[in-house]
């Protein structure tokens, strides 16, 4: 507790211990930008943990966004903590030191509450390590009255069914409006001594919009095992629980100040969301559903960002965020006048997740100007015409071909293509399109330069709630090892040709948990008890050890992951709104089983996925709709 | 226009690798705004370089850096610009003009000042190691690389070792390969004959050519006695001779 004396910093007790560790600057704050309140002084105090090693978590905006937006508060402290890397983690039960955060030092228990960032489902065990690393129980109804508030956010939390347990509190979508009132609840329980009962402070939580309390919800199950429906437990509780948006990007301006790591991170660079939300329809696409409507920043907001940022922090490369960035309706002048800006600095611009189209070559000239071309990556996602229907990532195989001929034509050596293989309706045919289209692109290259490369990079599909393939089956680990080999034998001759490819098995974990119901819940328990740590990492994934946990809780994958479900089926997130009319998705589906594509509704009419009416808002672009029949 | 910095790198700073610190100093130096010279080339680089690299875990007020800039610039205004730019325990201490045809800095940085400081209650102990090993003829420390353990002889590069309460200073020689501070602690461990526990902090305290009694610091000039009391009484000014 905050207000326990016995409460003290535990770098004393660390600081020996870390010369014996890996990469030890994961573990002692100090960063540029890092803001350290003295807890005397606050009326609450959170700590946010993502849940992967700090090189991972570290340059996340969920967290970097919510950190400046709560220590930016008279009187709140937001503080960091991350997943110890297992060396470490031996050392802190050797040593009997609690999780704690970067900043303080302070441990998990002396904060009000507990955030979670999920990003996705990998970081499920080492969630649970987090809290047993704090000293908090697992199960969220055996906490005591003032232990810290456990919430969970990111687009993981549009299914908390397998954290229900777990957790006090999920939120669905944008944080930062939601954290802000949570904090006002909690100053209220923190000036009674954080008193109230436990049922109370979770009862105010739930008060407030978006705010989901797995335990005052009850799923119940027909005879055959598959889920009735998940219902309020008590009066006031909402059936559905909406997700929450943040409708004007240019009143939220962050990171201001983004936090500058001492060590090696995924991403060291200014990172700046030049807008929210994607209306591209991709139907396997979780993020693209769940974020919607598409919210852009205006131009002059981001280049005054980057300006800033690059002040704030030193940083000499910007990434401009979104899940489309081709897209904004400026985005030709905002690259434009960014190059201009920095030409002929050490400063380098990067537009990552661009679509598959001759103008993203032309931005990246832009954007890099007279420097090296290296590398470009698309991601047609599949190699057919047919499959590309069906998934509805509407690019022709000319327009890709024209692509590659215009980014080899003005010098990039070398083209990265993303697909997915597993996907619905797909045939043999369709995974050898793949290569086929590797292929095609390389001879592209090839009368460019004889040294010119490409890489086709697969990865097993695995379906997600709240998307059009909520219903479909996943593919089992051995077709898809299969469906590799067909793509392997035909490149195989090809040295320019570079395949890269991921090991089936933890795909059915992170089905499992991605579509899981609470019964889930123990399966996730079990394999932390067994020792399941750092998931998403290929060398500490063990599937055998999953598998086992699945069949002690007696949670059958065959029921989870390859089943393909039926219109009526009750989905273990239906209680969560995330704006799409279920109708439309399941009709979404039926379209891409008959290979009907459906084009952005930034141009053409809506047809009505239920999510503006629903947040009373609308797309928040300058792009002008094709229907209004401009030249 | 070419700087040369001794710096300190201390407190958290203490567990960053060096390649770490050499970024943190790129964007320190960008953050402060100085106009710091790049190479040639598609990828150019700052003109930022380290002429030699401190072991992870030890902290240090006697590192040095090389830097050179594209335009001239105050040296005190532009050391004041990047202490307040750079994260807490990275300072510059001092900096200075480097003139054409100055030789390397590497030729000035031949013997460090160690630091190495003990909890309170083995000052006992650490009298009769630092007594032993200042009239041992051979100094055998063992040195583990790949499973293969080789028999070394510190004695050599020892240039002065004296206890202060719960410290113990020593100089040691750049040789090569180099002697780590560790490895005067098990020296030390080995001669007292008795579990000795470990430093809590280490820190190289200057840098710079072997004086008797201590050494001559290489931005400065400035003589630093081997023992604390001495550098405490004379800040630094006589040469005292030989513990």
């Amino acid at each position: 507790m905050a207000t326990d004396p016995q409460v003290h910093s535990v770098w004393p007790r660390i600081e020996p211990l870390l010369t014996g560790v890996r990469k030890p600057a994961r573990y002692v704050g100090g960063e540029d930008n890092i803001v350290v309140k003295d807890h005397a002084d606050v009326d609450s105090s959170w700590l946010l943990i993502y849940p992967d090693a700090y090189e991972i978590g570290q340059p996340n905006q969920g967290i970097q966004i919510l950190y400046e937006v709560l220590n930016e508060r008279d009187r709140t402290v937001a503080e960091r903590a991350f997943a110890p890397w297992p060396d470490m983690e031996e050392l802190m039960r050797e040593h009997q030191i609690p999780l704690f955060s970067l900043e303080n030092h302070l441990p998990l228990k002396a904060f009000d509450v507990v955030g979670f960032s999920l990003a996705a489902e990998v970081g499920y065990t080492n969630l649970l390590n987090c809290l047993d690393l704090g000293g908090l129980s697992l199960r969220a109804d055996a906490r005591a009255d003032d232990d810290p508030l456990v919430i969970i956010g990111g687009h993981a939390a549009f299914n908390p069914e397998p954290l229900a347990p777990f957790v006090d509190v999920a939120v669905a979508g944008d944080g930062e409006e939601f954290v802000l009132e949570v904090d006002e609840v909690l100053r209220r329980w923190r000036r009674d001594g954080r008193s109230w009962p436990r049922e109370q402070l979770l009862a105010e939580v739930g008060r407030i919009e978006g705010a989901y309390v797995p335990r005052f919800y009850q799923p119940r199950y027909t005879d055959d095992g598959r889920l009735a429906g998940t219902f309020p437990r008590r009066k006031g509780v909402p059936y559905r629980v909406p997700k929450r948006t943040v409708s004007d990007l240019d009143q939220w301006p962050y990171p201001k100040k983004q936090l500058v790591p001492l060590t090696e991170t995924v991403h060291e660079r200014y990172s700046v969301e030049i807008f929210r939300g994607c209306t591209r329809g991709c139907r396997f696409c979780q993020a693209g559903m769940i974020t919607r409507p598409v919210r852009e920043r205006s131009k002059e907001t981001v280049k005054q960002m980057v300006a800033e940022g690059l002040e704030n922090t030193g940083l000499n490369e910007v990434g401009l965020l979104s899940l489309s960035s081709a897209d904004h309706s400026e985005i030709l002048g905002m690259c434009g006048d960014l190059a201009d800006t920095y030409e002929g600095t050490a400063t380098s611009l990067s537009l990552p997740s661009t679509r598959v189209d001759a103008f993203n070559v032309t931005l990246a000239d832009e954007l890099i100007r007279n420097g090296r071309r290296t590398g470009l990556t698309f991601a047609p996602e599949a190699g057919t015409e047919r499959m590309r229907r069906v998934i509805n990532k509407m690019v022709s195989e000319a327009d890709m071909l024209r692509t590659a001929e215009t980014a080899f034509a003005n010098g990039w050596r070398h083209l990265k293509l993303y697909f997915m293989i597993g996907l619905p309706t797909e045939t043999d045919e369709d995974v050898l399109g793949i290569a086929e289209l590797g292929l095609k692109v390389l001879a592209i290259g090839r009368e460019h330069g004889r040294k010119n490369k490409v890489t086709i990079s697969v990865g097993g599909f695995v379906p997600k709630p709240h998307t059009p393939f909520q219903w479909c089956a996943q593919d089992r680990p051995e077709e898809l090892q299969r469906k590799l080999g067909l793509i392997k034998a035909r490149v195989a001759s090809d040295r320019n040709l570079n395949l890269r490819y991921h090991d089936p098995e933890p795909g059915v974990m992170e089905g499992l948990l991605a579509r899981g119901d609470r019964r889930v819940a123990d399966a996730i328990e079990q394999a932390f008890l067994a020792g399941a740590r750092f998931d998403g990492w290929h060398e500490h994934y063990d599937h055998a050890r999953w598998l086992q946990a699945a069949a002690d809780a007696g949670v059958d994958l065959d029921w989870y992951c390859w089943r393909e479900r039926g219109a009526d089926e009750v989905m273990p997130w239906d209680h969560l709104d995330s704006g799409l009319e279920r109708e439309w998705l399941w009709d979404d589906w039926q379209d891409s089983l008959r290979e009907k594509p459906l084009d952005d509704c930034r141009w053409i009419p809506c047809y009505d996925c239920g999510v503006c009416p629903g947040l009373d808002l609308q797309h928040q672009t300058n792009h002008l709709p094709l229907y209004a029949g401009q030249s | 226009m070419r700087v040369r910095a001794r710096y300190a790198k201390q407190h958290r700073l203490r567990f960053v690798s060096a390649i770490d610190l050499g970024r943190i100093w790129e964007r320190a130096l960008r953050k402060a705004g100085l106009p710091i010279g790049y190479s040639e080339g598609f990828t150019p680089h700052p003109k930022v370089s380290f002429p030699d690299a401190l072991a992870l875990g030890y902290a240090s007020t006697g590192e040095y850096v090389e830097l050179t800039f594209a335009v001239p610039v105050d040296v005190g205004a532009a050391a004041a610009a990047f202490n307040r730019a750079a994260p807490e325990g990275l300072r510059i201490l001092d900096a200075t003009v480097v003139a054409e045809g100055a030789p390397r800095f590497a030729k000035w940085l031949r013997a460090s000042l160690w630091d190495l400081r003990y909890p309170r209650d083995e000052a006992a102990r650490l009298r009769d190691g630092v007594d032993a090993l200042a009239s041992a003829e051979h100094i055998p420390v063992d040195r583990e690389r790949k499973g293969n353990i080789t028999r070394l002889d510190l004695e050599p590069a020892l240039h002065v070792i004296a206890a202060d309460g719960d410290t113990v200073r020593v100089v040691l020689h750049h040789t090569e390969p180099p002697f780590r501070p560790g490895e005067v602690h098990q020296a030390l461990r080995a001669a007292v004959g008795a579990p000795l526990r470990e430093p809590r902090l280490i820190t190289r305290i200057a840098q710079g050519s072997p004086e008797p009694g201590g050494i001559r610091e290489a931005l400065s000039g400035q003589l630093l006695p081997g023992t604390r009391d001495e550098h405490a009484a004379a800040a630094g000014q006589t040469n005292r001779g030989s513990s």
